[in-house]
């Protein structure tokens, strides 16, 4: 455990220093220096709008998505017991995307777009839980298949949005499609989920070990397979709901960050879950730092760069493990 | 007798290889091709509603047969059937109409759908006005095309001279750091090529993300609160919504919000490439006229 609390705090530290570097960097850089002084309240007036009210909340609500996709993708890959699994793969972020796409072409505010997104997340969960009901249990499998179905449906609704929406509002709703953390205004519903699931999984960590080795040999260790799974998978879509609602579908974090991880620390969840909240939120972090400042003032959606800067990192510590 | 003949003969080939201007109405279009009709086309389609406008402006209105999606000015062409939007033209209604003339948009519909068109001896002719002296002459060309060559010049001219009014009056006046907001998210502006950006500087204004490359950049919030402008304007997601002009008052730092320099101007003047353009850099400039009160 002594080791936990180690590779624990060093990422904690790097998630700092990222954190740190996205709130100084940007059309105007700040210097450490000035940063600090602003936090620390002083600093000019334009300086504490740029941290404060600016990149303060982005970088939150930044960090907190990435964490929140990771976890739920480490989470799915632990249920599922599928390496492929991601955080969309009972169809969420197709669903979200309708919900968002439809508001958007009815030109509602932001926040309407938002709550639009969530409830479309939602609808999308009970639709496959609803539809991958057999007689009996919802094996994984069957789970899989009705979300990569329903997943195909909301696409294809989406390229119907996107034909016959007004050309004006397509590059806003390409935008979301891709990932863009530029709406958020407000980290704190993210950042509270984030943490109360951090807190929460640890009790759950022990049980979902157990879990990875399949239910049968979970039950016969004393572990109450059905309730645990139950719970995992509503955590879960509550936590990929709320990551597209703020920031649309960023792919590529809730699937690579898990493995990138057990590569370097195994496959404790105990020690996985936390791990994955922040090393997702640090990736999310520094790929939106980046996607502010490599064409700025122009700006690039974010997911575009999580999966660039994630796929070389990923093969690297791949190729080191061997 | 032999070698007069064979000159005679000569000649008459050579006069073939010229162009045929007896009778031939021509104008050359945004891809520099010549598009030529025998007679002034009867039957016009029109693929956008800037082309619609342009259409009407010239005085063609009776001979626009069809019309694209959101082609609502005039009032006339609101009652014409619609063909389809931007690249999801409906190709068989097109067909269907008859058409002896095509006008289509460059940034608007695909190059590879109007190909079909041509193939099947369907004149098309390109427009892409970029300059105030492009919409001038749009609305001269296709003046040409359909037989009003006379009234279409004079509105050509009319508009030219409007914008050159404008020029001379705001030649002298105090530049203005505007930054005109096209959309919100993304946060989109326009270049100095764009005709807004010409509208703003022709009113003596200075686009404060003129000098980018990209004719619509996608900005962040950062970079306007570092350019901090005099004046924030828009045109609104349509109709009078000033709510993304009301969003900037989130930074009441800004010298535009300070100063409560949020302009919305009509989006329906200034957004579309056609003579209304006058009207809307009339509109623009009387705002900056105003911000200039106030520095």
């Amino acid at each position: 455990m002594h080791g936990y609390s180690r590779a624990l705090a060093v990422l904690g530290l790097i998630s700092l220093a990222c954190m740190l570097l996205s709130v100084s960097v940007g059309s105007a850089s700040l210097s450490l220096a000035d940063t600090f002084s602003v936090l620390t309240g002083t600093g000019t007036s334009l300086q504490q709008t740029l941290v404060l009210d600016l990149r303060l909340p982005r970088t939150l609500s930044a960090f907190a998505t990435g964490g929140l996709l990771a976890v739920a993708g480490a989470l799915m890959q632990v249920l599922l017991r599928n390496p492929l699994a991601d955080p969309y793969v009972l169809g969420l972020s197709g669903g979200a995307a309708v919900g968002a796409l439809l508001a958007m072409m009815t030109g509602v505010a932001s926040a309407v777009v938002s709550g639009s997104a969530f409830v479309g997340a939602l609808l999308s969960t009970f639709l496959v839980f609803g539809l991958a009901h057999g007689t009996g249990s919802w094996t994984p499998s069957r789970l899989l298949l009705t979300g990569v179905v329903v997943a195909a449906f909301w696409g294809a609704l989406i390229a119907l949005i996107l034909a016959m929406s007004p050309a004006r509002q397509l590059p806003g709703m390409l935008y979301w499609l891709m990932g863009d953390i530029s709406p958020a205004a407000n980290p704190f519903p993210a950042l509270i989920l984030l943490i109360f699931v951090c807190l929460l999984v640890f009790p759950l960590g022990r049980s979902l070990n157990v879990l990875a080795r399949g239910p049968m040999q979970a039950a016969a260790l004393g572990v109450s397979v059905r309730p645990l799974e139950w719970t995992v998978y509503i955590l879960a879509s509550l936590l990929t709901a709320m990551a597209v609602t703020i920031a649309g579908s960023i792919g590529f974090v809730g699937l690579i960050v898990p493995h990138m991880l057990r590569l370097v620390l195994g496959n404790d969840q105990r020690l996985i879950l936390p791990a994955c909240a922040m090393a997702g939120g640090a990736l999310l972090v520094l790929a939106d730092t980046l996607a502010r400042v490599v064409i700025a003032p122009e700006q690039l959606p974010v997911g575009v760069i999580t999966a660039l800067l994630g796929v070389p990192t990923f093969l690297y510590l791949l190729h080191r493990s061997r | 007798m032999n070698t007069l003949r064979f000159l005679v003969f000569l000649a008459l080939m050579a006069l073939l290889w010229l162009p045929v201007s007896a009778g031939q109405l021509c104008a050359r279009d945004a891809f520099d091709r010549d598009v030529c009709l025998t007679d002034p086309a009867q039957r016009v389609v029109s693929l956008s509603p800037g082309a619609t406008e342009l259409l009407f402006s010239a005085g063609a209105g009776k001979q626009v047969k069809a019309v694209s999606a959101w082609s609502d000015y005039p009032q006339e062409a609101t009652k014409l059937p619609q063909v389809g939007d931007s690249n999801r033209l409906d190709l068989e209604a097109i067909l269907t109409l008859k058409p002896d003339l095509v006008v289509a948009w460059v940034d608007g519909n695909s190059a590879a759908q109007l190909e079909r068109l041509e193939v099947l001896g369907i004149p098309v002719f390109w427009l892409e006005p970029r300059t105030f002296q492009d919409i001038a002459r749009a609305v001269e060309d296709l003046a040409r095309l359909t037989g009003h060559e006379n009234p279409g010049s004079v509105r050509a001219s009319e508009f030219l001279a409007g914008i050159a009014e404008l020029r001379d009056q705001y030649r002298d006046a105090l530049p203005v750091r505007v930054f005109y907001q096209v959309w919100h998210q993304p946060l989109m502006t326009i270049n100095d090529e764009e005709l807004i950006g010409r509208a703003i500087q022709l009113c003596g204004g200075d686009n404060v993300f003129g000098h980018l490359p990209r004719l619509v950049p996608r900005l962040s919030a950062e970079a306007v609160l570092e350019a901090n402008p005099d004046a924030i304007v828009s045109g609104g997601e349509g109709g009078e919504d000033r709510r993304w002009l009301e969003q900037w008052q989130r930074y009441p730092d800004l010298k535009a919000v300070a100063s409560d320099n949020l302009f919305l101007v009509s989006p329906s003047l200034i957004q579309r490439p056609t003579l209304r353009m006058l009207a809307g850099a009339e509109e623009l400039c009387q705002v900056l006229e105003q911000v200039r009160a106030r520095l």
